[in-house]
């Protein structure tokens, strides 16, 4: 059994570099000159995206979220147009409803992936050993929001290209129209948002199954049956997913007190103010 | 090497570590010992910066744990061999942390070649036995081959041939000049394995000294004499014993005809016998063990102790 020689740098170096500096423990590596610290930091942010990528690769649950959100999406719009495209006039009178009839399913897939991307390390207390090889909390969770918003704008763009292909080829004409780059932006950054909202609100909870138990029934299923009550739906508007959506329609609703591209600022309002709250939480929490 | 100075922490008001300052030196083992709920964890997690300290630091090499570069090729860790998620494979859990600290591919075999678990590398982790886990945990901490390893209690879940393989392992790594503290309730393994003792009570500092010097200090040293003539030695001991050692002499009775003395000196006692015509045909120096020296100094300190004992 070999007793673990060469790595890179090895040990003896690195501990007489860092007892020289002891002196100056506050500050790191001030002294050395801008262009080596800042290709040091570079290197550590491309070493934990690289890392955030693994840790996405070897776990089913985690890359398989995304891949279903993306089929979902594609796939139900696709068979929704095909079936309904030429009947159902609730569908061709605003084609963003039926444009994204599939994401109304490929989110939930999505908000499980959000969740499930920071919420493990909670639940299985895999934090600790992350943050032993990434102690800077504020980078680690900059990771995460980095490679959750990546995978997410990957799904945004299959999904929007593939509904509109697919809806394209089962529903003809029906996607044309003034409104259509405007909804297709926002068909391919509604899953970015989302899933940064989730991963921050995930990191204020803390906790996997809080956050899972909280998020997924009220995108699922709380917040659109909440919009049909009357009383209620002056303020559902508001919630991140609705306004989201609101920015992948075409026609106007005169029950809606914002405009489209409001509705996709709002949801960015969300996705902001979760992802600030996930960062004090996580910079405050102790394992 | 680890520093620690004036480290406290306090969790709603309780202190469960307390102005704690102890070195953990290269070259050596430390044990850090202490009875459940003495603060060894917390102290951990406070070196590791996952606790904030209330009061006071730990550094590592000179640095705060967090101002670390590349921390793994300096501290290898293992804090809890269960915080893994069990859907990865073992080779997909080394993958990730040496990418984190771009440490190569190569290491993540190389690391579990040492540890024994290149045959279950791409096994998930979810079918290990605890022992494995331990395993992983330790090649996860061998893996930026760092100069400074913390373990807390390594042995857990090992059965006798990786308690013994995890006792070679430490001492090889603190023989090339590493620093190595680790944690263990086991008192009989750690004085196999370490050549220096940490020992903490409700979070207070009890004794930092070498385990030879700790074993001479805390425990007691008993002569046990038997005589071929009960009632004579019985008569001898019984009587005054100022003459047998420098400090306070005591003898006692044990099981049927053997005595005890402490604070003695065997010649002194030979002479004693010879003198009165006692004729000894045993007489043993007795050292406390580990065990025995640690619960002797840490009765007072004992946070949970049993209700019946």
């Amino acid at each position: 059994m070999s007793t673990v020689p060469s790595v890179p740098a090895p040990a003896t170096s690195t501990s007489t570099s860092t007892s020289t500096s002891t002196s100056t423990s506050t500050s790191t590596s001030t002294s050395t000159s801008t262009s080596t610290s800042t290709s040091t930091s570079t290197s550590t942010a491309l070493n934990l995206l690289r890392s955030e990528g693994i840790k996405l690769a070897t776990l089913r649950s985690l890359w398989f979220t995304p891949v279903l959100a993306a089929l979902l999406t594609v796939g139900l719009t696709t068979a929704v147009g095909a079936a309904l495209g030429g009947k159902d006039h609730s569908l061709t009178d605003d084609p963003g409803v039926g444009l994204y009839y599939g994401l109304n399913f490929g989110q939930a897939a999505l908000v499980c992936f959000g969740v499930l991307l920071i919420g493990q390390e909670f639940n299985t207390r895999m934090i600790t050993v992350s943050l032993t090889a990434v102690p800077r909390r504020g980078l680690f969770y900059g990771g995460k929001l980095a490679v959750g918003a990546l995978v997410a704008l990957a799904v945004g763009l299959i999904g929007t290209a593939g509904s509109f292909a697919g809806y394209a080829a089962t529903t003809p004409g029906a996607w044309d129209g003034p409104a259509l780059a405007r909804s297709a932006t926002a068909g391919v950054l509604y899953p970015v948002l989302l899933v940064v909202f989730c991963i921050g609100a995930t990191a204020l909870l803390g906790n996997l199954t809080a956050a899972m138990g909280l998020l997924v029934p009220t995108v699922f299923l709380l917040s659109p049956l909440l919009s049909g009550v009357p009383g209620a739906r002056s303020v559902v508007q508001f919630l991140p997913d609705r306004a989201g959506q609101y920015a992948l329609h075409y026609a106007d609703n005169p029950q809606v007190v914002y405009g489209h591209w409001t509705g996709l600022l709002i949801m960015a309002g969300w996705a902001a103010a979760a992802a600030y709250g996930g960062l004090r939480a996580l910079r405050r929490a102790e394992f | 090497m680890i520093e620690v100075q004036g480290l406290t922490k306090e969790y709603d008001g309780k202190r469960v570590v307390d102005d704690l300052g102890f070195v953990v030196r290269p070259g050596v083992v430390t044990g850090f010992l202490g009875p459940n709920g003495a603060g060894k964890s917390t102290t951990m997690r406070l070196i590791l910066g996952l606790d904030r300290p209330t009061a006071g630091h730990a550094l590592v090499g000179g640095r705060r744990y967090a101002e670390l570069a590349d921390p793994l090729r300096q501290v290898g860790a293992l804090l809890d061999a269960q915080a893994v998620h069990g859907g990865r494979t073992a080779r997909g859990q080394l993958r990730w942390l040496a990418a984190s600290n771009g440490l190569p591919n190569r290491r993540v075999d190389e690391v579990l070649a040492q540890v024994g678990l290149t045959e279950a590398a791409g096994r998930r982790i979810r079918g290990f036995s605890l022992g494995m886990r331990q395993r992983l945990g330790v090649a996860a901490a061998l893996l930026g081959d760092p100069p400074v390893l913390l373990l807390d209690e390594p042995v857990n879940g090992l059965d006798p041939e990786g308690i013994r393989w995890i006792r070679t392992l430490l001492r090889d790594l603190a023989a090339e000049g590493r620093a190595v503290l680790v944690s263990s309730h086991l008192m009989t393994e750690m004085a196999l394995t370490a050549d220096h003792l940490v020992v903490i009570g409700r979070g207070r500092l009890l004794a930092d000294d070498a385990t030879t010097e700790f074993l001479q200090r805390h425990g007691r040293t008993r002569i046990r004499v038997r005589a071929v003539d009960r009632t004579k030695l019985a008569a001898l001991l019984g009587g005054d014993l100022g003459s047998l050692g420098s400090g306070t002499v005591t003898a006692e009775p044990v099981d049927g005809d053997a005595w005890e003395v402490s604070g003695a000196e065997p010649e002194r006692i030979a002479a004693l016998a010879a003198a009165n015509g006692v004729v000894l045909y045993e007489i043993a120096v007795q050292q406390d063990s580990l065990e025995e020296a640690f619960m002797r100094m840490t009765a007072d300190s004992v946070e949970y102790r049993a209700a019946a004992a």
